[in-house]
C-alpha cells in the first residue's frame, strides 16, 4: 500500500495551553492545594498567637511587636538570631515545595508523565508548566498567608503601623520570587523523580534557606546573597522599595531560566520511567 | 510506504544489552503482532518507537519521517503497559484531560467518538479506579485514539482480560484497522494475536527471529491429521507400537505424517477402538513460535 501522509504540526502555544490547561484543572480538583491555602493562612495566625518568651517573673512579651513581621521582617536578615526574624512569609516557599513535590511526584506514579511524553509534548514544556502552577499556587499561598497573618494580628490587637508602600513592596517581591522557587522545585523533582522521599526532602531542605542562613552567618548581611533565591526573598522585608522589586524579579527570572534549562536538558537526557 | 520501519537497532541497560541490531517493518494498514518471551526487548522496542526511551544506534523512521518529529509523534497512539490515569478522576475526566493536552478543538465530541469506539459510552462516570481490568485497557485505547492517530502502538493490551473482554477487544481493534490505523500490538496470548494479526514478527534476545505476514505463517504452519477415538484406553494402546504419538488438550490423536495415519486407523481398529472423527489441520501460532524456539535453543542461537 503506498500512501503519502500529511502532519500538522503543533506550535509551542499550542502544547503549552493544552498542558497548562490540565495542570490548572487538576490543581483546582486537588485537596492537596487547598489544604497548602489552608495551612498558609493557619500558620502565621498560629507564630503570631502562640509564640512568646517569658521572663522570670512569669510575664510573657510576645515574640512579635507589629503584625506586618509576620509577613517580612524589618531589615534585610540574612542570618537569622531569633525565630522571629524566620518566621514569615518566606514560610510559604517551603509549603509550595511540598505541595510541587506531591503533584510531581503523582504525575510520575500515575503515569501520566508517561503518557504525556509519547504524544507531542516536550520536555521544555513540562518544565515550563510545571513551574507556571508551581508559580500561581505559591502565589495564592502568599494572599492565604497574608490574609491568615492580618487576621490573627487583630484578634490579638498588635500594631498595624507599617510603611504602607514598602509592606506592598515587599508582598510583591515574595509574590516574584514564587517563580524562582517554583522552577528550582521544579527541577529538584525532575532530578529525583524515581525517589518521591529525595524529591519532598531536597525541597524542604533548600525551601527553608538553610544553606544561605549558613552563608549569612559566615560573611554578614552581604548583599551578594541577594543573587539567590533565599536572599532575594529575605531581601523583600518591611524596607522594601521599588528597587527590591527589580532584584527580586532579575534573580526569579535569572534562576527559572537557569533551573528550566537544567531541568529540560535533564529530561531530554534521561528515558522516561 | 511503511509505518514503522526499524533498522540495526541497539539498545544497552549498563551491560545487558536488550536490542542487538534489530530490524522491524510494519506496513501501513497492517495489524503487526509483535511476539517474544519476557526479556526478549518487546517493551523496550515499543518504548523507543514512542520516544520514551532512548536508543544506542540504528534509525527509526515513522511514516517514512524521523520518529522524533513533533508532528509525527502527535499522530501516534500509545498504551504502554497500562493507560496513565488520573485514579480518582472518571474515566470521562481522564479522557478530556488528554484531550486538553493534545490541544483538541471539540474536546467532549471527540471524547464521545472514542468512547464508542472501544464501547464505553455508558461508564464514561465511572471513576478509573473503580474499573475493572477490561475496561481500564479500553479507557486506554481510547486515551490513545485521541486526536485520531495514525498509528497505534499497544503493548499487551489483553493481558487479564476475560473471555468477554477479549472478544470485545478484538472486536474494537478489527474495527480501528479497517478504518486504516496501522496497529503493532505486543502479546503472549498467541491464540487471541492469531485471529487479528495480518502480519507477525518474532523476537529474541534483542533480535528479529522472522517477520512473516499470515499467509506466509500459514504456509509455515505444519499440516497434521487429528484422530478421535471415544475410549479411555486408545492413548495406553497407541503407546505400546508409537512412542511418540501426541494427544492434544482435546484427546485429538496428531499424526504428522499421512502415510501413517492409515496405519494407525488400522491399528487401533484391530485392538478394538473405532476412531469416530478424522480431520486435516494445522499447527497454530503458538506451536508455530514453541517449535522455532526449540529449533533455536537447539541450534544454539
Amino acid at each position: 500500500m503506498d500512501k503519502s501522509y500529511e502532519f500538522e504540526k503543533p506550535t509551542f502555544i499550542k502544547r503549552i495551553k493544552g498542558m497548562l490547561g490540565v495542570d490548572f484543572y487538576r490543581l483546582f480538583h486537588t485537596p492537596v492545594f487547598y489544604i497548602f491555602l489552608i495551612i498558609s493562612a493557619i500558620i502565621p495566625a498560629m507564630v503570631l498567637g502562640m509564640t512568646g518568651t517569658t521572663s522570670p517573673n512569669g510575664e510573657i512579651t510576645p515574640l512579635y511587636t507589629n503584625t506586618w513581621q509576620i509577613i517580612a521582617s524589618n531589615e534585610p536578615m540574612y542570618a537569622v538570631k531569633s525565630i522571629s526574624e524566620y518566621a514569615n512569609m518566606n514560610m510559604v516557599f517551603i509549603f509550595g515545595g511540598i505541595m510541587i513535590s506531591i503533584f510531581i511526584g503523582h504525575d510520575y506514579k500515575s503515569g501520566y508523565v508517561k503518557q504525556l511524553f509519547t504524544t507531542h509534548p516536550k520536555k521544555q514544556d513540562y518544565m515550563i508548566s510545571k513551574t507556571l502552577l508551581g508559580t500561581f499556587s505559591m502565589a495564592c499561598m502568599c494572599i492565604t498567608y497574608l490574609l491568615g497573618g492580618f487576621v490573627a494580628g487583630l484578634i490579638c490587637g498588635y500594631s498595624m503601623d507599617v510603611n504602607f508602600g514598602s509592606l506592598v513592596c515587599a508582598i510583591l517581591g515574595k509574590i516574584i520570587m514564587s517563580l524562582g522557587w517554583a522552577s528550582l522545585y521544579t527541577f529538584l523533582n525532575v532530578l529525583f523523580r524515581k525517589f518521591f522521599g529525595i524529591s519532598i526532602a531536597s525541597s524542604f531542605f533548600l525551601g527553608t534557606g538553610i544553606l544561605i542562613i549558613g552563608v549569612g552567618s559566615v560573611v554578614g548581611n552581604s548583599t551578594m546573597l541577594n543573587l539567590f533565591l533565599y536572599g532575594s526573598s529575605v531581601y523583600a522585608c518591611l524596607s522594601s522599595n521599588f528597587v527590591t522589586i527589580i532584584v527580586c524579579l532579575v534573580c526569579s527570572l535569572m534562576w527559572a531560566l537557569i533551573y528550566n534549562l537544567i531541568g529540560t536538558l535533564v529530561l531530554s537526557k534521561c528515558d522516561v520511567y | 510506504m511503511n509505518a514503522i520501519e526499524i533498522r540495526g537497532l541497539n539498545k544497552s541497560f549498563g551491560e545487558k544489552k536488550a536490542l542487538s541490531e534489530f530490524n522491524m517493518t510494519v506496513p501501513v494498514g497492517s495489524i503487526y503482532g509483535f511476539i517474544g518471551e519476557n526479556g526478549s526487548g518487546k517493551s523496550t522496542t515499543e518504548k523507543i518507537i514512542c520516544g520514551l526511551i532512548k536508543h544506542n544506534g540504528g534509525s527509526i523512521k515513522l511514516f517514512d519521517r524521523d520518529y522524533l518529529d513533533d508532528d509525527v509523534k502527535a499522530k501516534i497512539g500509545v498504551l504502554i503497559e497500562s493507560p496513565g490515569c488520573f485514579p480518582n478522576m472518571s474515566v470521562w475526566n481522564n479522557l478530556m484531560l488528554q484531550a486538553s493536552n493534545l490541544d483538541i478543538k471539540d474536546k467532549k465530541g471527540e471524547v464521545k467518538r472514542v468512547l464508542s469506539l472501544v464501547r464505553m459510552e455508558g461508564s464514561a462516570s465511572n471513576k478509573y479506579k473503580n474499573c475493572s481490568l477490561g475496561m481500564k485497557q479500553r479507557v486506554g485505547i481510547a486515551m490513545a485514539l485521541l486526536g485520531n492517530p495514525k498509528l497505534l502502538v499497544l503493548d499487551e493490551p489483553i493481558n487479564g482480560l476475560d473471555a468477554d473482554g477479549m472478544r470485545i477487544m478484538r472486536e474494537v481493534l478489527l474495527d480501528l484497522s479497517k478504518s486504516g490505523i496501522t496497529i503493532l500490538i505486543s502479546s503472549h496470548i498467541l491464540g487471541e494475536l492469531e485471529k487479528i494479526a495480518t502480519h507477525y514478527g518474532i523476537i529474541r534476545g534483542g533480535k528479529m527471529l522472522i517477520e512473516m505476514t499470515d499467509s506466509e505463517l500459514s504456509k509455515s504452519c505444519r499440516t497434521f491429521i487429528k484422530l478421535k477415538a471415544n475410549n479411555q484406553d486408545t492413548k495406553m494402546v497407541l503407546l505400546q507400537k508409537y512412542s511418540e504419538i501426541k494427544v492434544d488438550e482435546n484427546d485429538y490423536i496428531r499424526v504428522y505424517d499421512r502415510e501413517e495415519c492409515e496405519n494407525i486407523v488400522t491399528y487401533l481398529y484391530e485392538n478394538g477402538i473405532l476412531v469416530s472423527e478424522i480431520k486435516e489441520d494445522k499447527i497454530s501460532l503458538e506451536e508455530f513460535y514453541i517449535d522455532l524456539m526449540e529449533e533455536r535453543v537447539n541450534n544454539g542461537i
